[in-house]
Order: C-alpha cells, then sequence, then structure tokens
C-alpha cells in the first residue's frame, strides 16, 4: 500500500541534502477524522444555545435557552441539601441541647454535623478530634479540664462570642515588676501545687508571692484549682476569666518547669475568635443552628459533664 | 553535488550545538528542582528553614526550568537547525543567533537569581520580574527576525510545514508575553501590573493555555514534523491533514484559556467559550498525532531497532492521551472535580515529561551526531532511557491521577447525613503515599535523563577524536 | 485562495496567524471591561491598608498561590467549607490576581478573622505544631525579618496609577497608617478614617515593639474575605 502512494506526494521536497528528503504525501483527511470533528463542533453550536455562551454588544451576553448559570445551579444544590436535612434541622432548633442528646438520632446527626463543621473551623487549632495544640496553648477538648466550662451552654456560649485570656506578664513588666528570683519563687510554688517543686524555700517565698503582691489567687483561686473551680477569699471566682486549674497534670503550655516560669516571665494571651454571623453576614460563617451542632459534638469529645 | 555540499558546510551549526547541550544540562536542572519540590511535599521539613529553597519560591524555578530553559533550549536547538536545513540556507545573521543564545541564557541565569530571593510578579509561569520581561522581549524579536530572515532566505518557494508552526509560536507567544506582563514598575525588582481581578486572570489563563498551546504544542508539532519523516524515513502521511489542523489548531487553542477559571467569578459565558472550544480543540490537536504516526506506519518493523522512533512515538501516544485529557477536563462537570487537585498535575506532567520531553530527547538523539559528525555513542543507552522515561512518565502520572480523584472525592464527600465527611487537613494527610510515589517517578525519569547526558558527553567528546567533516 | 499562495508567503502567513490568535483573545477579554454585571456593585470593598498591602507583597513573594486558592466556587461543598462563594468585586483590587490554580493547602478566600493571631504565629513558626497533616513549609523568617516599607508610598502611588482608588490622603498618610496598624495602642482615628472603622488593630505577629513581616502577612491574611457586606449583593441578587 505505501509503495501505490509513492507517486502521490506533494511533489516538493526539502533537506535532501543528506539522509532521506522530507515529502509529503497527499492522502485525504481520515473520515473518522472529519465527521469527529463536525461533531464537536455540532456539540459547540449546541451548547451555545443551551448555555450562556456569547458577549453581545449592548454590556450583554446571550443567556442560554435553558436559562442556567451556577450560581442557580448552587441553589438548587444548596436547596435538596436543605430539604433532607430539615426534618433534623426544624428539631434541633426547636428543642434545647440537652433534649436533643435525649435522641439518639438527633444526636448521632448533631455529632456527625457538628464533626463537619469542626473539621475544617475549629481542628486547625483544637486539633483534629480535639486533641489541642501545646505550640499556641490552645487547649484540648477531649479531657475534663475546662477553661470556660464544659456544659452545653458554656461550650456554646464560648463558640458564640469567643474568649480571650490574659495573663499578665510579671517580670520586669509594667504590669508588675518582679525580679528573676521572685519569678523563679512563683515557678516553684505553682510546681509545687501539682506535687513537683524542687526548692520547698523558693516555694514557700513564692506561696506569699502567688497571695500577696503577686495577686495570681485572684484568678487561679486561693488553692490553684483555676477560675471555674476554685474560689478566692470565700467567694467563686469569675468563671469568664478562664484561669486554668494549676494543681491537675493538664497544662495548657506545657508544665515543666521552664515553660512554667515562661508563662509566669512573659504572660500569655490566649485568643479565641468568636463565631456569631455580625450583621452583615460574612465575618463569622456559623449561624445559629451550625453553633448549636457544634456545641453539641463538642461536649460529645470526651469531656463532657 | 558539490553545490549542495558548500550549504551543509555554511549552515551555523554552533548555536544550534550550544543550545542543544543547554537544553540537556537544563533538562536536568528543571527534573532536579521537580523532585526536590515532589519530596518537599512528602517531607516538610525538607527546607531546612532556608528561605530561599522553600516550596513557593522554587516551584516557579521549575516550572520555568523545564518550560523555558529547557524546552526554550530545544526550540532554538531545532527550530535554528530545522530552518536552515529545510530553506538551505545559513542563519539570517550571526549577530542575531549569538544574541538569542546568550541573552537567552542570561535570561535563565536571571530567573534561577531572582526566584529564590522571593523577587516574583506572582503570575503563574510567567513570574519574572520586569527587568527580566524587557530582555525577554529584545531576544524574541532577535529571534523572529532571525528566524523570519532565514526563512526568507529559502530555495524552494514553498514554507515546510514545520516552519508554519515554528512561525505561529514565535508570533502568538510574543503577543502573550507581552499583553500578560505589562505592569507599572515599583523599584527595580518590583512592579505591580495594570490588570486587576477577573480581567488579570482571564489574561492570565489566556497566557498560561497558549504558552502550553504555542510554546509546548505548536512549536514542539513543528519538531515533530521535521523529525518524525527524517528519522523513519517515509513521507509525510498527509499535507492536507496538515494545513487544516495547523489552521484549525491555530484559532481555536487561544480560546480555551477561561477553562483554567470554571465555577470562579469569571461569568459563565466566558467559561463556556472556554470549554466548548477546548472540545472544539480535540481533533485538530489529534490532526498532528495523526500525521506522525501514519508518517511512521510502513516503517514499523524500524521500531524493533530504532530507540529514537520509539521515543517518537511513544511521545506522541502521551500527546494523544493529554490531548484527549484536556478537553475531557475542560467539561464543566469534570473539571469540578478535577480543578485544584493533583489530577491537574498529573495533566500537565503526561504532556510535559511524556510529550514535551520525550520529543525532544528523540530529536537531540537525532540531531546530536549530525551536528558533530559522528555517530551515537551507544544505541542500547538511548534504549534505556526510552525505558526508563516510560517508566518514570506512568509511574508519575498513575500516582496524581489516584492522589488527584480521591482529593476530589474527599472534599465533596458526605456521610448519610448529608455532612461533609473529611476535613481539609484529612484529604491532605491522604495525598502523603501518592506524593511519595510521585517523587520516585520523577528520580526514575531523572535517571534517565542522566544515562542521556553520559551518552551525548561521550558522543560529543568521541566526535572531537575524529576529522571535522561530515559525510 | 489557494494554500500555496499562502504557503509561499511569509507576511501573509504571518499576518493570518495573527489575525487568527486575536480574534478569541478579543472575544473574551474585551467584554469583560464593558459587560456592567462582570463586577458585582457590593458595599464594603476597600483597597488595602499599607501593612495589608505589604503582607499581600509578602504573599506573592513567597508564591503563597502556588498551593493555595482564594477562589470559593459555588458549590454546595464549599459553601459549607469555605463560605458564601467569592465575588469578582473582592478581587477587584488585587494586582495580580491571587485565585490560584491548586490547593495543596485549603483555600483562603475567607481565611480572614477565622483563627487567632496567636494561631497564624504558631502556624507560620512550624504548622505542623498545630496541624500535625500538614505538609507547609515553615516561615519562621516572616518573624524575624522587619517589614521595610521604605517605598510604600510609591507601591500606592503606582496602584493608583493601575486603578485602585487611593486617595491622596491615604498616601500622604501611608507609613503613619502603617504604622498604626501594627503597633498596639497607638493613636489610630487617622487610619480608620481613612479607611474603615473594622480596620483590625492588634498585635499581629505577637511582638509589641517590632514591625514584621509577620505582622504585614498576618494582617493580610485577617482581612480576606471580611470586607464585603453579604446583605447587600443577596438584596441584588433578588
Amino acid at each position: 500500500m505505501a509503495d501505490e502512494k509513492e507517486i502521490e506526494t506533494t511533489g516538493h521536497q526539502w533537506d535532501d541534502e543528506e539522509g532521506y528528503p522530507l515529502k509529503e504525501y497527499n492522502n485525504p483527511l481520515p473520515k473518522w477524522w472529519l465527521y469527529s470533528y463536525y461533531a464537536t463542533i455540532v456539540y459547540a453550536v449546541i451548547y451555545w444555545i443551551l448555555y450562556p455562551a456569547w458577549p453581545i454588544p449592548g454590556g450583554e451576553y446571550t443567556k442560554g435557552v435553558l436559562g442556567w448559570s451556577q450560581h442557580k445551579q448552587l441553589e438548587e444544590e444548596m436547596a435538596a441539601s436543605q430539604a433532607a436535612k430539615k426534618p433534623f434541622n426544624d428539631k434541633i432548633s426547636a428543642l434545647t441541647t440537652s433534649e436533643i442528646t435525649q435522641d439518639s438520632q438527633l444526636l448521632q446527626y448533631a455529632v456527625s454535623a457538628g464533626k463537619a463543621i469542626f473539621g475544617d473551623n475549629c481542628a486547625p487549632c483544637h486539633g483534629g478530634g480535639g486533641v489541642g495544640a501545646k505550640a499556641g496553648g490552645f487547649p484540648a477538648l477531649v479531657d475534663d479540664d475546662w477553661l470556660y466550662g464544659g456544659t452545653l451552654e458554656q461550650i456554646s456560649e464560648t463558640i458564640h462570642m469567643g474568649r480571650a485570656g490574659q495573663m499578665p506578664p510579671h517580670l520586669d513588666s509594667a504590669e508588675g515588676s518582679f525580679t528573676a528570683a521572685q519569678v523563679n519563687d512563683l515557678t516553684q510554688y505553682t510546681l509545687s501545687l501539682s506535687g513537683r517543686s524542687t526548692d520547698a524555700g523558693a516555694a514557700g517565698r513564692g506561696d506569699a508571692l502567688y497571695r500577696g503582691d503577686a495577686g495570681c489567687n485572684n484568678c487561679h483561686g486561693d488553692e490553684g484549682k483555676g477560675s471555674l473551680l476554685g474560689s478566692a477569699g470565700g467567694e467563686k471566682l469569675d468563671t469568664s476569666i478562664g484561669a486554668p486549674n494549676l494543681t491537675d497534670a493538664i497544662w495548657l503550655y506545657g508544665g515543666d518547669e521552664a515553660t512554667v516560669k515562661t508563662s509566669i516571665a512573659k504572660g500569655r494571651k490566649g485568643n479565641m475568635p468568636a463565631w456569631e454571623k455580625d450583621s452583615e453576614g460574612n465575618n463569622r460563617k456559623l449561624s445559629e443552628l451550625d453553633i448549636k451542632l457544634l456545641s453539641i459534638y463538642v461536649h460529645t469529645l470526651g469531656g463532657g459533664k | 553535488m558539490g553545490q549542495k555540499n558548500d550549504s551543509i558546510a555554511t549552515y551555523d551549526y554552533g548555536v544550534v550545538k550550544m543550545f542543544s547541550v543547554m537544553a540537556i544540562a537544563y533538562a536536568v536542572v528543571g527534573f532536579i528542582v521537580g523532585i526536590i519540590l515532589a519530596l518537599e511535599l512528602t517531607f516538610p521539613e525538607l527546607n531546612g528553614g532556608i528561605p530561599y529553597i522553600s516550596f513557593g519560591r522554587l516551584r516557579p524555578l521549575h516550572t520555568s526550568a523545564v518550560i523555558f530553559a529547557f524546552g526554550g533550549s530545544v526550540l532554538f536547538a531545532t527550530t535554528y537547525y530545522v530552518v536552515q536545513r529545510t530553506c538551505r540556507a545559513r542563519l539570517f545573521s550571526d549577530f542575531l543567533s549569538q544574541l538569542t543564545f546568550w541573552g537567552w541564557n542570561l535570561i535563565v541565569v536571571a530567573v534561577v537569581i531572582t526566584y529564590p530571593l522571593g523577587l516574583s510578579q506572582g503570575q503563574e509561569y510567567a513570574e519574572m520580574i520586569w527587568p527580566i520581561d524587557l530582555l525577554i522581549v529584545v531576544v524574541w524579536v532577535a529571534y523572529f527576525i532571525n528566524f523570519v530572515g532565514t526563512l526568507a532566505k529559502r530555495k524552494d518557494p514553498h514554507i515546510f510545514v514545520a516552519n508554519w508552526f515554528f512561525l505561529a509560536f514565535i508570533i502568538t507567544v510574543a503577543l502573550l508575553h507581552i499583553v500578560n506582563n505589562l505592569a507599572v514598575p515599583v523599584s527595580i525588582t518590583a512592579s505591580y501590573p495594570v490588570w486587576s481581578g477577573v480581567q488579570s486572570a482571564m489574561i492570565q489563563w489566556w497566557y498560561g493555555h497558549n504558552a502550553v498551546g504555542f510554546f509546548l504544542t505548536a512549536a514542539f508539532l513543528g519538531l515533530m514534523y521535521y523529525f518524525v519523516p527524517k528519522q523513519a524515513e517515509r513521507p509525510i502521511y498527509s499535507y492536507r491533514l496538515s494545513i487544516v489542523h495547523f489552521w484549525s489548531l491555530v484559532f481555536l487553542y487561544i480560546w480555551a484559556g477561561p477553562h483554567h477559571l470554571h465555577y470562579t467569578a469569571l461569568p459563565d459565558w466566558a467559561g463556556t467559550l472556554g470549554a466548548t472550544f477546548s472540545i472544539m480543540l480535540l481533533l485538530p490537536s489529534w490532526g498532528g498525532m495523526i500525521n506522525g504516526i501514519m508518517t511512521l506506519s510502513g516503517a514499523w518493523h524500524k521500531l524493533r531497532t530504532d530507540p529514537i522512533l520509539r521515543f517518537f512515538i511513544i511521545s506522541l501516544s502521551f500527546y494523544g492521551m493529554s490531548t484527549f485529557e484536556g478537553p475531557i477536563m475542560s467539561i464543566k462537570e469534570v473539571n469540578a472535580l478535577s480543578h485544584y487537585t493533583d489530577w491537574t498535575v498529573g495533566h500537565v506532567h503526561s504532556g510535559a515529561l511524556g510529550w514535551v520531553a520525550m520529543v525532544s530527547f528523540a530529536a537531540l538523539y537525532h540531531m546530536i551526531p549530525r551536528l558533530w559528525g559522528t555517530t551515537i555513542h551507544s544505541v542500547k543507552l538511548i534504549n534505556l532511557h526510552f525505558w526508563l522515561s516510560t517508566v518514570g512518565v506512568v509511574i508519575y502520572i498513575v500516582a496524581m491521577w489516584i492522589s488527584g480523584i480521591m482529593q476530589g472525592l474527599m472534599w465533596r464527600a458526605y456521610d448519610e447525613f448529608g455532612n461533609l465527611t473529611y476535613s481539609f487537613a484529612e484529604s491532605v494527610a491522604a495525598m502523603h503515599p501518592y506524593y511519595f510515589i510521585r517523587a520516585i517517578g520523577g528520580i526514575v525519569f531523572l535517571l534517565g535523563a542522566l544515562v542521556m547526558v553520559y551518552n551525548v558527553y561521550m558522543t560529543i567528546a568521541n566526535a572531537k577524536d575524529r576529522p571535522v567533516v561530515a559525510a | 485562495m489557494k494554500h500555496s499562495t499562502i504557503e509561499k508567503s511569509i507576511p501573509l502567513m504571518s499576518i493570518l496567524t495573527l489575525v487568527m490568535v486575536l480574534i478569541g483573545g478579543i472575544v473574551e477579554i474585551v467584554p469583560l471591561f464593558f459587560i456592567k454585571s462582570t463586577i458585582e456593585k457590593v458595599e464594603g470593598m476597600r483597597p488595602y491598608t499599607p501593612l495589608e498591602l505589604r503582607g499581600q507583597d509578602i504573599y506573592v513573594r513567597e508564591g503563597c498561590y502556588n498551593c493555595h486558592s482564594q477562589m470559593i466556587r459555588p458549590f454546595r461543598d464549599e459553601q459549607e467549607r469555605y463560605g458564601h462563594y467569592s465575588l469578582a468585586a473582592e478581587s477587584m483590587y488585587d494586582h495580580p490576581f491571587q485565585w490560584g490554580s491548586k490547593r495543596t493547602g485549603p483555600d483562603l478566600a475567607r481565611v480572614g478573622g477565622k483563627y487567632s493571631n496567636l494561631w497564624h504565629q504558631a502556624h507560620m513558626k512550624n504548622p505542623r505544631d498545630v496541624v500535625p497533616e500538614s505538609v507547609m513549609p515553615a516561615y519562621p523568617w516572616l518573624a524575624e525579618n522587619d517589614l521595610d516599607y521604605g517605598n510604600i508610598k510609591k507601591r500606592m502611588e503606582v496602584l493608583q496609577l493601575v486603578g485602585v482608588p487611593y486617595s491622596q490622603e491615604q498616601i500622604d498618610n501611608a507609613v503613619e497608617d502603617l504604622k498604626a496598624q501594627a503597633i498596639p495602642d497607638s493613636d489610630s482615628d487617622g487610619l480608620l478614617a481613612r479607611y474603615d472603622e473594622k480596620v483590625p488593630l492588634e498585635d499581629f505577629d505577637g511582638e509589641p515593639a517590632r514591625i514584621t513581616e509577620l505582622d504585614a502577612m498576618v494582617a493580610y491574611l485577617q482581612i480576606l474575605g471580611t470586607m464585603v457586606d453579604f446583605s447587600s449583593y443577596q438584596a441584588q441578587a433578588r
């Protein structure tokens, strides 16, 4: 077959000085190729008729007979998804959070929805599954230790308005200048609260500072149990302070001597953003329903009471 | 005969040799940087806290090294070789030839210095800061004059088909480069583009897609149109097909850019045009593959003995596959899944490694012994290179298909209540093994290139021992 | 005209090629400047403050766009994961656009306000300290490098030239405004009056005394996707 076509070249020849010269056959366009090409053109034309396609004079464009737009497509998608979730969501909105936790199917739904919200919004700080992150002092949510309370209502409040923890710096700062030795005393006392002090003398001096000049007890309580559980001078502390319990084995930034000393010397500023939608509906993306679902999920993470 | 030998003797092969050697060097550099990047994604601590080699600064270096340094040098070498031989004339101006060589390499060096320093204008495949952009314009104009000037000296009045593609490539790349890089300088190293937001996006992908279309497709098709018939010793299959698919390709390709912006804030109508023209582009793209593969028909038996032809045929196969995959991915529904994922990365590499790199290797293997008037050092090593390349590409693209499709599906997975199943971080964790496999694919491909380095080095070294006169 | 005529003439072939490639580009690009619905009319969009602008410059310098998109697509999963789909108006002051093309990391179009500054500080220092699955490089040098804002006025002038509506007053006060935003408890009335009363004034990098590159980067990230008043957009869509 090839030989027969030898005569059908176009007659032109290039680069014929060395090796085989360049020649061209003039075979017809392969039929399957040509018809497929036509088919794609037909496809395109039909597509243009059906969908938005061509800009036209007057600052407009052809809209297509189907009336399709990507935003309409989204609306339909969202409507279908909302419709499927509606039976659950209606009940969730109507019931209190504790009522929801009584209904096992509703609870299952809430945990599924809350987990989805948690994964992309909360896990970056609190870790996948709420294990927390020592760097930056992002609290674990899987234990029994809560800074602002672990009831459903307290969790919901925390998500709504966010939290700002303020541990002031103590080493040569404006708020209260203490010497390095004093900071060391405070560190030893703090360690003694969990039975880990290595210098009883320093811990003793730290004790005096704790409830004296440094006034640590005003936030952490007389016994160091934190603002949630502790009390100072016989009065319950304000639970919105969020001062951690210093007597247990759970540490926000790390409980080793060096880290504790750093916390006391330089202070700490924990900050959880508020997740409530603002009036413009854009700054925070969580709706009331979302926050409710999320609260229930966080409550189930392990530490919930 | 005497007159003909004269013209061979007067060709400027020097500049072709220089570009050929640099092409191979840049290939190795570009591949190594690619492998470092693949490993950085697998072991994110790998940059050791050094800003200059962090992923975000190195990735543009990789893309520029393979596209412009390697691909560009291959194109300079082959266009200069092909235009001389098909016009039977020496390059128009020795000065311009040297200017393009040193200018282009200066650009590459400038890129290698500026990108790691973080000097970037932040547009993909066009990160060069404005002074480098200007230098590119100068070199490109010199290239155009040199190419067209040589074409004007042709002996046969008909311009050979390879040169149609080269001409279209040079003209269109100039247009794309200038429009996309219009910017107002702030300082010698900084500028802001004149375009913003949605127009900036459209112009960037009009540029980006047609850098693929005209730099990596049209130009390399031109290369194919010369080297495949020459190596196969067969006439090109169909002149008529060349005409139809050339003009179709030139007209249709330029519209395809918006398919990079489906479901974004780019208006729906533009996306439709991008998608439909991409579909219409399928057969014109395949025209080149048909012309290449059918040219080989009748010479199939040569594939058993000629690994260079095998390189050509597999590169055309990857070309056919990528130009099929591309239109499929441009359909809005498919793009909804594939966009932003590793599928795109795999697609690009099946084109860039499977088509562009492999067809370049083949052309270089064809050209280098002729340039130095010798024979290749080892045909067996070409064969080894062929297998390493093929296996490397396949490992790479299969890993990216799996990870890309998995990624896309994980992002939109819902549980039985219709809530998102996975967090984004979970999808990242799932990619880990594939990132590692991809790096292995890249390493295998690099090994092939190193075999080539050795083979070419030995070929050139041997040639120097022989008399210079060509056969 | 027979093709042999074309293929014998360099000028003819060149001009025809140029015409062919111009058509598609012109039809797709030029209308974007004229079709009014292309960029939505919304309330709340403002040019970046000097500090945020330098943050975007660093975002570009570090090549963040290689792995992060800033373009939420109108899909159900993306709405649920990232928030409202991105509008063209939200990137109209971005030279160049930062929509990205790949999500090796998550979309950042609405990352503003989502996480605390403290998180961004920890995350930039070493992403895996807070997100163990992350493959993002660490950026410790952002906190170490002092921010270079020497040519901030020039930068804003250039942006003004290419269409960002900076006022002369904003340009004149660029350095003051940059410092006012980055240094806590400084006099920020001018900054708030010139831009928006909602401009975040925080200690972005955890080092109140210094203005670092991290200040600029975090200030930029914290504003992403927070400007548009969506109640105005929704009213217009209906």
